[in-house]
């Protein structure tokens, strides 16, 4: 028989290291920074590329994309080597992946503080970077599959179909999320609109958390897991089972992310439903990753390696049966908004991703540089402070989540709200969030403890660019194909297929109907475009950032719409490119906030929060009274708006929207005066802001009562039309 | 390939992928049971909210909700407007704290801080616009002037006991002659032009 000699590539995964170690350090003090902002809003450093809205997109994309998008081509590009017996098909490829990928992630620390930001969630990276990502993926995604085809092992095992499912899904939900409508270099409109916009943002925004942290890091966990505990999977059938049955049900998943909106009530059912179905496909993984270390637990105690990676799976088994749970309709109406999911993707990513990282660290680092572990004492610190941080971090989150959900919704005997200024629910919370800013610094500092640990450890050793490896070529494979999900697996291209077709149903049964059939949104006709001046408004409460504390989506709640009035329906979105819904409440929901306070009060609150709400938490806002309002970006952004189907008559940005934005502007200014605020030119971006807030959620009330046509009448008239 | 001495142990797998190897264990019955079970409920949701149309959907438990707490509030309100006309200020320290504590809140914005006026009219002199008895301030305050930017505070969701509580406070106020307050109504220049 015929035996080939080859090379694994570990310098690949070296930087890869590298760059994980690095970033975790990043990301982590980007999220401490802004969790210190939430008691202390002074931590902005007085500048708006560090106030909250600006530094929580940094904080989450620096964790995702950088920490673990790092840490999974780590993992990915050591183990498909090992397991397809075959260097990685390009090293030309290799690299593309690892500059290009860092590349992005630089470029979003610059672009995100600087507020250049589409505003959708894990997503808010502007065109040019989007389409970066999608050429360094599918260079990725080539890499991978080419790999796979060069393969001498005949049968790809578990953990590749977990990373093939990650590779095709995440180019579609990003290619599919990012189609947006370039108004200049750094600024775009999402082409889909309101309710659409937010099926498709959460749709990739979950399966981000579904095929990004999940499926890869699933794959890795059925690699590292059996090679550390040198145990055999527990259950090759369990593995076929919830592989397959995670994948087509999680894409399903994402309408649980807006229950109780304005999103039709079969999307929610659907998305409701699906993600109660999701329990035991997760927790299949997490079985199968313990009842691997039976007969090993011994190990887990000596081996701090074993130690992250239990926690990890165990935390993964606690977030995804708590996620099914929050997205049961009547848990989600108290938790949503509120910390409680705050705490929930924390134990995702402090646990699952963080831990695991760091497990597959500890691994890799005496491998790579063939020595060992320069200190288990301090990784064993390490751990501890990890442990303790995830607890300190989790415990009051969620107590602070249930706290301000219960007094969100509490009435007094005669049918009031007990807590109807706002601002009172959250002072309560100002404790907790202290105790989990001592959580996140503990996180740190164990991460910190790591990251020299394995420094030590690189330097003690020695580095292997290339390991030799032999095997036969594929061609000579005695092994039979064997039937079944066995002969499936020797057939790979065959496999990507199926695992396509599988996670695209989902996506297609919900997408597309919102998009073709008309009574998903019933029109109201009194909802119009924005002006000119309320773009610009619009797009300066994006790029601050306001989403990420302020929703615009008030639910159908009595104890809603005694605090913000009428709940929120779809028709009122469609001129939304993109939605503002958003998916916390730091501060009030400013759907109806439009009318409510005098020009002037909004001047003085975007000036001092503090002035108008004494101990409000917002961070004050000095730039918008100072800097002008960018009208020379006017046309563009109305021509783009008109592109994605917003109906601008023709030749409207080219004179008509600059006189109507300066006859609106010196309105808010009289308004001001009369507000005794004398000195506000009519040229600052303050203006155009008060012009945008003031007009939120105010069309429907200008609606005669029958103006909300009922969806059958519309539906006929649409098909009467055709 | 299927040498003996390697499988002790009967469920263990021949094949193995880069040393790991795999055992071909059941899937444990309470897992299945999980499964099936989160299936049925699934297609029993599915079933009875939207092929049955049984349920009641947000819309219609909005409904049911808004009609119940309604009526509860609605007695309460009927209650306290029939009592408006005759109310008195409260002379109790927390009642005028708790007063003094909205007004910062809420009233401050228009009427200053200490009550001498900014967007909205004076409160520490003797011209009132409205009246000046405690009750016609406690009417404005509950039913606002919508033409002058007044909000009709009932709307904002608060209690009749905080309106009597804030209006007792502004009742202290009278009379307390804070510096630079703003001009009378009446003499006030009318002709601003104002944007809704």
């Amino acid at each position: 028989m015929k035996i080939e000699t080859f090379k694994y590539d570990n310098r690949v995964v070296r930087a890869f290291a590298i760059a994980t170690v690095i970033w975790a350090i990043v990301g982590f003090s980007a999220g401490l920074l802004a969790a210190v902002q939430l008691f202390w809003p002074e931590a902005n450093l007085n500048l708006q590329y560090t106030t909250f809205g600006r530094l929580r997109p940094l904080h989450t994309n620096a964790v995702i994309f950088a920490f673990v998008g790092n840490g999974m081509f780590m993992g990915i590009y050591y183990s498909l080597q090992r397991l397809c017996k075959a260097r990685m098909f390009s090293d030309a490829l290799s690299w593309l992946n690892f500059w290009g990928w860092n590349a992005i992630i630089v470029a979003a620390a610059v672009t995100l503080p600087l507020g250049l930001t589409t505003s959708k969630e894990y997503a808010e990276l502007e065109w040019p970077i989007d389409i970066a990502i999608a050429v360094v993926w599918v260079a990725f995604t080539v890499n991978l599959i080419g790999t796979i085809i060069r393969r001498r092992e005949k049968h790809i095992y578990v953990a590749i179909w977990f990373y093939i499912s990650t590779a095709i899904t995440v180019a579609v939900l990003h290619i599919g999320n990012s189609m947006e409508m370039p108004a200049g270099l750094f600024k775009s409109y999402s082409i889909y609109a309101g309710v659409q916009d937010a099926l498709v943002q959460w749709w990739y925004g979950h399966n981000a958390v579904a095929f990004f942290l999940t499926t890869p890091y699933l794959g890795l966990m059925y690699y590292f897991l059996p090679k550390a505990a040198n145990r055999p999977v527990f259950s090759y059938r369990l593995s076929i089972i919830h592989f397959w049955a995670l994948i087509f049900i999680y894409i399903w998943a994402g309408p649980h992310h807006l229950l109780y909106t304005a999103l039709p009530d079969w999307a929610q059912s659907l998305g409701m439903v699906f993600s109660v179905m999701l329990v035991a496909p997760s927790w299949g993984g997490m079985l199968n990753g313990l009842l691997t270390l039976r007969g090993a637990w011994d190990k887990v105690r000596q081996e701090p390696m074993l130690k992250f990676m239990v926690v990890a799976v165990t935390a993964y088994g606690m977030s995804t049966l708590e996620g099914p749970l929050l997205s049961i309709k009547s848990v989600n109406s108290l938790s949503h908004y509120t910390d409680w999911t705050i705490a929930h993707v924390h134990t995702g990513a402090l646990g699952w991703n963080g831990f695991l990282t760091f497990s597959m660290l500890y691994w890799l680092f005496p491998k790579l540089w063939n020595t060992k572990l320069y200190s288990v004492k301090l990784a064993n610190w390490h751990f501890w402070l990890g442990l303790m941080g995830i607890m300190f971090y989790a415990i009051p989150m969620y107590w602070a989540g249930i706290t301000q959900g219960l007094m969100w919704k509490e009435f007094t005997p005669d049918g009031f709200l007990r807590y109807p200024n706002f601002l009172e629910t959250v002072l309560q919370l100002v404790p907790m969030y202290r105790l989990r800013a001592i959580g996140g610094s503990l996180f740190i500092v164990g991460a910190c403890i790591g990251a020299y640990n394995l420094y030590r450890t690189a330097k003690s050793g020695t580095f292997e660019p290339d390991t030799e490896a032999q095997a036969a070529p594929l061609s000579e494979n005695p092994h039979p194909a064997g039937t079944g999900h066995r002969w499936l697996e020797a057939k790979p291209m065959f496999l990507t297929a199926l695992a396509a077709v599988a996670v695209l149903i989902g996506g297609a049964v919900e997408l597309i109907p919102l998009k073709l059939i008309k009574d998903n949104v019933p029109t109201i006709t009194s909802v119009k475009p924005y002006t000119a001046l309320e773009v610009l408004g619009r797009d300066l409460y994006i790029r601050e950032g306001c989403v990420g504390c302020h929703s615009q989506m008030v639910r159908p709640f009595r104890s809603e719409t005694e605090r913000y009035g009428e709940y929120s329906k779809a028709g009122e979105f469609v001129f939304d490119h993109p939605f503002l819904w958003g998916s916390k409440r730091t501060g009030p929901d400013l759907h109806r906030v439009g009318g409510k306070y005098p020009d002037a009060w909004h001047f003085n609150h975007m000036e001092n929060p503090r002035s108008t709400s004494p101990g409000s938490i917002m961070p004050p806002y000095p730039w918008l009274l100072s800097q002008k309002l960018d009208t020379n970006s006017l046309p563009a952004r109305i021509a783009a708006l008109r592109r994605t189907g917003v109906p601008y008559p023709d030749g409207f940005e080219n004179g008509p929207a600059q006189k109507e934005l300066e006859a609106q502007a010196r309105k808010i200014v009289a308004n001001l005066q009369l507000g005794m605020i004398s000195n506000a030119p009519p040229d600052t971006e303050i203006i155009g802001m008060i012009a945008y807030l003031q007009r939120l959620g105010t069309d429907i009330k200008a609606a005669p009562a029958q103006a909300e046509t009922s969806p059958a009448a519309d539906h006929a008239v649409a098909t009467a039309n055709r | 390939m299927n040498d003996p001495k390697d499988n002790k142990d009967p469920l263990l797998l021949d094949h193995e992928a880069d040393g790991i190897k795999e055992l071909d264990n059941n899937l444990p019955a309470w897992w299945v049971w999980l499964f099936y079970l989160c299936v049925i409920f699934g297609i029993g949701y599915l079933g009875y909210y939207h092929v049955l149309a049984k349920g009641d959907l947000q819309k219609a438990e909005y409904d049911k909700e808004m009609a119940a707490g309604n009526a509860i509030k609605g007695a309460a309100l009927a209650k306290f407007e029939g009592a408006m006309n005759t109310a008195e200020p409260s002379k109790k320290s927390e009642d005028i704290d708790h007063g003094r504590q909205l007004f910062a809140t809420y009233c401050s914005p228009c009427h200053r801080t200490d009550g001498g006026g900014l967007v909205g009219p004076n409160l520490c002199d003797d011209y009132w616009i409205h009246g000046p008895k405690f009750a016609d301030n406690v009417k404005v305050i509950w039913n606002g002037v919508p033409d002058k930017g007044m909000l009709a505070w009932k709307e904002q969701g608060f209690k009749p006991s905080d309106i009597l509580d804030v209006a007792s406070y502004i009742y202290t106020l009278r009379g307390s002659n804070p510096p630079n307050p703003k001009i009378r109504e009446d003499l006030a220049p009318k002709n601003t032009e104002v944007y809704e």
